[in-house]
């Protein structure tokens, strides 16, 4: 993918972010007052504003990939890892979204699990999970770490610095 | 069947820790107190004043723990929601407890849905303008606002200065203060009184704490105070012997609060804890420096006065117009 | 009471061993506080203000002003160890100091990072002792309409910080704006994009996005892509910053700490933006600015010098006013006055001593800002030499417990999250980040001062253009708009960029 083809994706998704704010979102999810004696005052105008400025972004962008004589740097896909780059062998874009997504269920299940199992044994799990994502193996050290950092994180912000850590139903700590 | 058994074990490990914490005295854990607002403001400061004589009486840990945004909405969800266990505990303030649920409709909870245990200070109320403003007392202001051009500022929509200025004009007479003054909104306390000294906002009225080295140093001139007795350090008229003495209802407050479920005999605890506190010498003498009055409610005597506080503040914002729907 | 009476005077209050001791210890709290993200230099100096209450009123203010002082140190340790900002005013530091890091010169940024931040530091505290009483009567001067002028006119620092594309930039500023709106309106209360949530009523907030932004898509992009980083050396070495960078970095750091003098003394800007002023003064100054954003020693200069040279000037308006110009301010107040002190232009007739002793106190400070320093980045660099694949998943965990312990709101750590994932997004489009959070501190500002100067002139423009004030930040931001155009319009007329007119003062990737 070019420069060109990557800008006009994004000034695509500016375009229709403006539209969308304009006719759906800003008149549904911003509520104004009946009695503004002047426009600008109202609650609705500076999101009106920053919306047409976003729509004129996209435009912009849009006009200036056309303009462009599309010269292209460097062939590369915005949604895949950099190729020269790839150190490990095996590691396919497949392997890299399939991680990617195992992230954001990991972040997903961790704001589930917060309030329910601690902010402590969560973090583990999650400190564990991450590790495990970016190498395949656990040496002895990073699990160490695993268990001791939310641990020492705990203590800091629990007694010295007085923070109400969420303790979870299960098992609270002192 | 192995999966079976270690099933039961965590079930029972589960019913024992959680049994356990059941048939324990209250309060066997350190209590999560929730401050609605930053560090440094009013309630902040008063909260943790009376934190080290609180936990003295309460025996266990009290984590102070501040919650802001949205007026003290943010925080005061919190323990909304909290279970009602005792080990979630709100500091409640006019703002958050009275103003906010009179003026906005939009407010994600209303009084019923807390249990309040106790007011134990009280802070007057003074209006003031700045040193230089030609305005010397209440009459010159309501003649100053009966020409136009008044302003006056406030630390948000829904706290207690934003209805304070309406409610102070519309008692010295104006009909229809929300057209003859305009209010000029600021982010936070701090900002409503430089607003004023900077000449943004005509005048402000907020708690005389937060105006006390203002008006020490001859930057601002009080108009009046709400309190039946003067405020030492300003050299101001009382609301009643101006006339008003409805204006009395206009004070600022802390309290402490809990979710709407919480037990008669927590309650009662809180209650006889907080008695204790406030008659800790050190508390006394600080708080009264800072220029609150001690006053300490039992807890049904707390429930009238905040409904009561509500309720004039209600009919006001329904005279006016004053309440924000959407 | 001549000057040397005063002098005098205050040097018999701090000419004790508990008022240096305060001072150095508070230093020493405030580089580890602000060291910690989440915990930020407002916390530390939360947290430290109950065990002043004991002490001698010059102690207590000393050990707080420490604190304050090391904790805008210390965020740019993190910022530039692992590219989350201690502190928000940090964020700038990011820009260059990260990226040498990556490098292998942590070693040579911190060094830079604390050499520019005590010579701001001290120019910033002579600054408040020389000109308080002149600077302080500008800083009332400050209404809405003037605040709008200066604050439009921060606003052209984007432009500066929008890498090689000045319409991406555009857009990550205003997505940044965007997401300022949501909350309850100032002016009337009323939901903006809340959707009926609580927890977004209050906005969203500042840390939690900061992070969000800048430290979640590092960790992102290393699981995307666990090798990028084999067999690069990233220990610190032997490189530590020399005198000739200091020099070479002078001009960028006096003026970084002027523009830090200027916007201190102003209530209710703040260290942020004045970081990024400096920053992208320093850029556009630059011989090297070609290299800026890759890891330029004089980035790191202008940016810690733009915020620590608010650190003393927030004090003029504190000091002569009695005004609070940010959180940190307003906690240190409330230790004035916990003592019966109130600041304000009496103190400096019946507290002068005390005033005198807080101004040598802070001259020191400079000294002690420096020793705790060198000592903290001996400790901290080891951070550096620590393996990704450890470093990466504690710093997720680290950022998780100090963006809660914020505002005690696990709300937050959800839009860090997510923030992450918008940072990711960006990243991956070459969009910058930099205008992004340049726009969600000055957004919410710029609304307010125009809404406020609306309702003070009842509608009426003419309140924008109504003092002299406004007249120059007017000039300087037609002057500066009309430079970034020609700039714009010079490039798309000579060789084409790829893409887009560029500024000739940045550079392409390639």
């Amino acid at each position: 993918m070019t420069d060109k083809v990557l800008q006009m994706r994004l000034g695509i998704t500016a375009l229709l972010a403006a539209i969308i704010l304009l006719v759906y979102g800003i008149p549904n999810w911003v509520s104004a007052p009946s009695n503004v004696p002047k426009i600008v005052l109202s609650p609705l105008f500076w999101p009106e504003v920053l919306a047409w400025l976003t729509g004129l972004a996209g435009l912009g962008l849009i006009l200036f990939s056309w303009r462009d004589k599309g010269v292209a740097t460097e062939d590369r896909d915005p949604a895949a890892p950099d190729s020269g780059a790839r150190g490990r062998s095996g590691d396919t874009p497949r392997h890299a979204y399939l991680r990617l997504a195992a992230m954001a269920v990991l972040m997903i299940v961790m704001m589930w699990l917060m309030p329910r199992l601690g902010m402590v044994w969560t973090a583990m799990i999650g400190f564990l999970v991450t590790a495990l994502l970016m190498q395949p193996r656990i040496p002895i050290s990073t699990l160490v770490a695993a268990i001791a950092v939310p641990l020492v994180l705990y203590a800091f912000f629990a007694h010295v610095a007085g923070v109400a850590i969420p303790q979870g139903q299960f098992v609270r700590l002192p | 069947m192995k999966l079976n058994a270690f099933k039961t074990a965590v079930a029972c490990a589960a019913a024992l820790v959680t049994g356990t914490a059941a048939l324990a005295e209250y309060p066997d854990r350190p209590i999560n107190m929730i401050i609605p607002y930053g560090a440094g403001g009013a309630t902040d400061i008063s909260a943790r004043t009376i934190a080290e004589p609180l936990g003295d009486a309460v025996g266990q840990a009290l984590v102070m723990t501040n919650v802001t945004g949205a007026g003290g909405a943010t925080g005061s969800v919190v323990v909304q929601n909290a279970a009602p266990d005792g080990y979630s505990m709100l500091f409640a303030r006019v703002g958050s407890h009275s103003v906010s649920p009179a003026m906005k409709a939009t407010l994600p909870y209303t009084l019923d849905d807390f249990r309040f245990v106790a007011v134990y200070e009280i802070n007057p109320v003074a209006c003031v303008v700045a040193e230089g403003s030609d305005i010397k007392s209440m009459e010159d202001l309501i003649a100053k606002a009966n020409e136009g051009g008044v302003s006056y500022s406030s630390s948000g929509v829904g706290s207690m200065l934003h209805l304070a200025g309406a409610m102070v004009l519309n008692a010295f007479g104006i009909e229809n203060p929300l057209e003859v003054a305009t209010h000029i909104p600021q982010r936070g306390g701090g900002a409503a009184a430089t607003a004023v000294l900077n000449g943004t906002a005509t005048f402000v009225c907020t708690n005389t704490s937060a105006l006390a080295s203002f008006v020490a140093n001859k930057q601002l001139r009080p108009l009046m105070v709400t309190t039946d007795e003067p405020v030492p350090g300003f050299d101001a008229p009382t609301a009643a012997s101006l006339g008003h003495p409805e204006l009395n209802q206009l004070v600022g407050w802390t309290g402490l609060a809990g979710p709407k479920d919480l037990g008669d005999d927590v309650a009662a605890k809180w209650g006889e804890w907080m008695a204790t506190a406030v008659a800790d010498e050190t508390f006394l003498k600080s708080m009264e420096e800072r220029g609150s009055v001690i006053r300490l409610m039992s807890p049904e005597e707390t429930g009238e006065f905040i409904e009561g506080q509500y309720n004039t503040f209600r009919a006001l914002v329904d005279k006016l117009g004053m309440r924000v729907e959407g | 009471m001549s000057f040397l009476d005063s002098l005098m005077a205050g040097l018999a209050l701090v000419g004790n061993v508990e008022a240096f001791l305060a001072l150095g210890i508070g230093v020493a709290i405030g580089v580890v506080g602000g060291a910690i993200p989440g915990m930020s230099a407002t916390m530390a100096v939360a947290l430290t203000l109950p065990f002043t209450f004991t002490m001698t009123p010059i102690t207590g203010i000393l050990l707080l002003l420490g604190v304050y002082k090391g904790g805008i140190f210390g965020g740019s340790i993190p910022a530039i160890l692992i590219k989350t900002p201690g502190t928000p005013a940090s964020s700038a530091t990011v820009l260059d100091g990260y990226p040498m890091a990556e490098k292998g010169e942590a070693g040579r940024a911190l060094g830079m990072a604390l050499w520019a931040s005590c010579t701001a530091d001290l120019i910033s505290n002579l600054a408040l002792i020389l000109f308080a009483g002149w600077l302080a009567s500008f800083a009332l001067s400050f209404r809405p309409p003037e605040f709008f002028t200066l604050i439009l006119f921060s606003l052209t620092i984007i432009a500066g910080v929008s890498g090689n594309s000045l319409l991406r930039g555009a857009l990550s500023a205003l997505l940044g704006l965007l997401l300022a709106t949501v909350g309850l309106d100032l002016i009337y209360g009323t939901n903006r994009f809340t959707f009926g949530d609580p927890n977004l009523m209050g906005g969203l907030n500042f840390i939690a996005v900061l992070i969000g932004l800048f430290a979640i898509p590092e960790i992102l992009s290393m699981v995307w892509n666990p090798g990028a980083h084999d067999g690069q050396a990233r220990s610190l070495g032997k490189n530590w910053v020399t005198f000739a960078d200091y020099r070479k970095s002078f001009k960028s750091i006096v003026r970084g700490s002027m523009i830090g003098v200027f916007l201190g003394s102003i209530p209710g800007i703040g260290a942020a933006p004045s970081a990024f002023l400096s920053y992208s003064e320093a850029r556009r100054k630059s011989p090297d600015r070609d290299n800026f954003g890759k890891g330029e020693v004089e980035g790191v200069a202008a940016a810690e010098a733009g915020n620590n040279g608010v650190a003393g000037a927030t004090l003029i308006p504190l000091l002569a006013l009695g005004v609070p110009g940010d959180v940190i301010t307003a906690i240190i107040v409330g230790a004035f006055m916990i003592h019966g002190l109130q600041p304000g232009p009496m103190m400096f007739v019946m507290n002068v001593d005390i005033i005198y002793g807080l101004f040598i106190g802070l001259i020191v400070s400079s000294v002690f800002l420096f020793l705790v320093g060198s000592v903290a980045i001996r400790g901290f660099r080891l951070v550096a030499d620590i393996p990704r694949a450890v470093l990466f998943p504690a710093v997720l965990i680290l950022c998780v417990y100090g963006v809660y312990a914020v505002n005690n709101n696990l709300f937050d750590v959800g839009v860090m999250f997510a923030m992450g994932w918008v940072g990711f997004m960006m990243a991956r489009y070459d969009v910058p980040a930099a205008p992004f959070l340049i726009a969600f501190i000055l957004g919410p500002l710029l609304e307010d001062n125009f809404r406020q100067a609306m309702l003070m002139s009842g509608g009426s423009p003419a309140i924008l253009f109504s003092s002299p004030i406004t007249w120059f930040f007017w000039a300087l931001t037609g002057i500066t708009v009309a430079a970034i155009i020609r700039a714009g319009l010079r490039a798309a007329r000579g060789e084409t960029l790829p893409g887009l007119p560029a500024k000739p003062v940045q550079t392409s990737e390639d």
